[in-house]
């Protein structure tokens, strides 16, 4: 087995801490929400904007960070420029949320502080990254995702390191206007980017699904660049048609992005209903009721479902996305490192006898049943829904951990 | 003559199993074609499931040391082709039955 090269999995011990914080933060998210009352309910709330990144730095950024340093070399099919870079992210990026978190909520003088730890982590992160990418020899669409994703992360956390400075007074700039550049590169270039490039390469890894067009992936991935570039010129310039097309390029890119999802699951060979493919379902269905919230609030202007439609791709589509990969990337590390020295000497185990499978039901039940409850909670401006979707998102969080560390700690 | 046939290294290539879907890689048809000459050297042509697959070293490996543990084979040489691109109609019924194809 000497000659077996790691480069296409990364030591557990490097990548287990974000999945760990990671799943800790999703539950931290979870309880969070017993702290809202459908007054708190609007996008410039302090409470709204210190939750936002508690879910999207801590859990998202968190978990997509940890997943990458294996997914990279799996997609770029290269290894690593250094790896042990890694070491240093999650740390960094640990106290960076946290500040941003507390920053918010109780003292802006902590969030330029924050801002610049999160800065220096995720610039570690995007040059590792960029550097991985310098090494391989001829880009495919997929290995320009990460390029072009990675690119907008950059210039995301510029904005928001900018907005965090002004937001504490050391610096004067326009928040207001920057916020659409800011929203824009992370959530629209980075994270769904990274989402559209990475699963044309893993759902149909895992669901044995083949001879499908690329074609849809090249329209979304092109049409949601122009949209973020409209996006960022749209703020910095203040001209409002260039967001309005900006939007619509946006949910058009999505659009586009789900129908490929749904020829790849329409011609999946492998059927079988798991955790990991009853969690993408969910996703995907989060996500569409994400678009179709979207343009409900295009039509009325309310912003309770600009809320809703913002709820559901965060714990819905991001969340769900997230979680069923959880139970196919931790598995697949923990197995590497220690069942697959012994292929042909013992039984061991398959990837699939790693997954709990009563707390990953669980998990998966209790967090779709909390996703659903608060949608309903945010439109109906319920108190008491609130508190019950909360509920039922800390138990369905408490199982993911116990799930999460279940499957580290296999023995076989 | 062959020290071994098609269906012998075959054989010995049927203990290695995907972990991920938990079926062998012979009754999931990524092994194309199988050879040995009279003085031992075998030569396996396969494919994967993915060109993305991360066990992919692993899996050659596998195969390696499977063949290699028939009597006398001198070398094995595995050969990773991607033409043409694998699908499910390639795996024996029994596979495409459990998976539900």
């Amino acid at each position: 087995m000497g000659k077996i090269s790691q480069d296409f999995a990364p030591p557990f011990k490097l990548i287990a801490p974000f999945f760990i914080l990671g799943s800790i933060f999703y539950l931290l998210s979870s309880l969070y929400l017993f702290t809202f009352t459908s007054d708190d309910l609007s996008f410039t709330n302090p409470q709204v904007i210190s939750f936002t990144h508690l879910f999207l730095l801590g859990f998202v950024m968190m978990t997509i960070f940890g997943a990458m340093a294996q997914l990279v070399p799996v997609v770029l099919e290269v290894g690593h420029f250094g790896v042990e870079l890694f070491y240093a992210i999650w740390p960094l990026l640990l106290i960076g949320t946290l500040l941003m978190v507390f920053g918010f909520l109780y003292s802006s003088a902590l969030l330029p502080y924050g801002g610049i730890v999160v800065l220096i982590s995720m610039m570690i992160f995007v040059g590792e990254i960029f550097l991985t990418i310098f090494k391989v020899k001829k880009l495919t669409l997929v290995m320009s995702s990460v390029l072009i994703s990675n690119t907008f992360l950059f210039f995301g956390i510029i904005f928001g390191l900018l907005m965090a400075l002004s937001y504490a007074g050391t610096i004067s700039v326009d928040i207001s206007s920057l916020l659409k550049a800011h929203i824009y590169s992370v959530l629209g270039g980075y994270i769904s980017i990274t989402i559209m490039g990475l699963s044309v390469v893993l759902i149909p890894m895992f669901t044995l699904s083949h001879s499908f067009s690329m074609r849809p992936l090249e329209i979304s991935i092109s049409t949601m660049t122009i949209a973020v570039v409209l996006a960022i010129l749209a703020s910095l310039l203040h001209l409002e048609v260039l967001s309005y097309i900006a939007d619509i390029l946006a949910l058009g890119a999505m659009l586009v992005y789900a129908y490929l999802i749904y020829i790849i699951y329409k011609i999946r060979p492998r059927k079988e209903n798991d955790v990991y493919a009853i969690s993408l379902m969910f996703s995907y269905s989060s996500l569409v009721a994400s678009i179709l919230m979207l343009v409900v609030y295009f039509f009325m202007e309310k912003e309770t479902y600009l809320l809703a439609s913002m709820w559901l791709l965060f714990f819905g589509f991001f969340g769900f996305l997230i979680t069923g990969h959880i139970y196919k990337i931790i598995p697949f590390l923990v197995w590497f490192e220690k069942f697959s020295p012994l292929v042909g000497k013992q039984k061991i185990p398959m990837l699939a006898d790693m997954v709990p499978y009563k707390s990953s039901q669980a998990q998966f039940i209790f967090c779709a049943v909390g996703v659903i409850i608060v949608t309903i909670a945010i439109i109906s401006q319920s108190n008491i829904l609130i508190g019950a979707g909360a509920s039922f998102l800390v138990m369905g969080a408490i199982a993911f951990i116990r799930s999460v560390l279940y499957m580290i700690n296999f023995k076989g | 003559m062959a020290m071994y046939t098609k269906d012998e290294i075959f054989q010995a290539i049927s203990t290695v199993i995907d972990p991920e879907v938990g079926f062998n890689l012979v009754e999931m048809g990524l092994i194309y074609d199988a050879s040995c000459d009279k003085e031992g050297n075998v030569k396996v042509t396969m494919t994967l499931s993915t060109k993305a697959c991360p066990l992919h070293q692993m899996i050659l490996q596998w195969v390696k040391e499977a063949v290699e543990k028939l009597p006398n084979v001198q070398s094995v040489d595995v050969e990773v082709v991607w033409e043409p691109e694998w699908n499910i109609t390639m795996a024996d019924n029994n596979v495409k039955k459990a998976l539900g194809a």
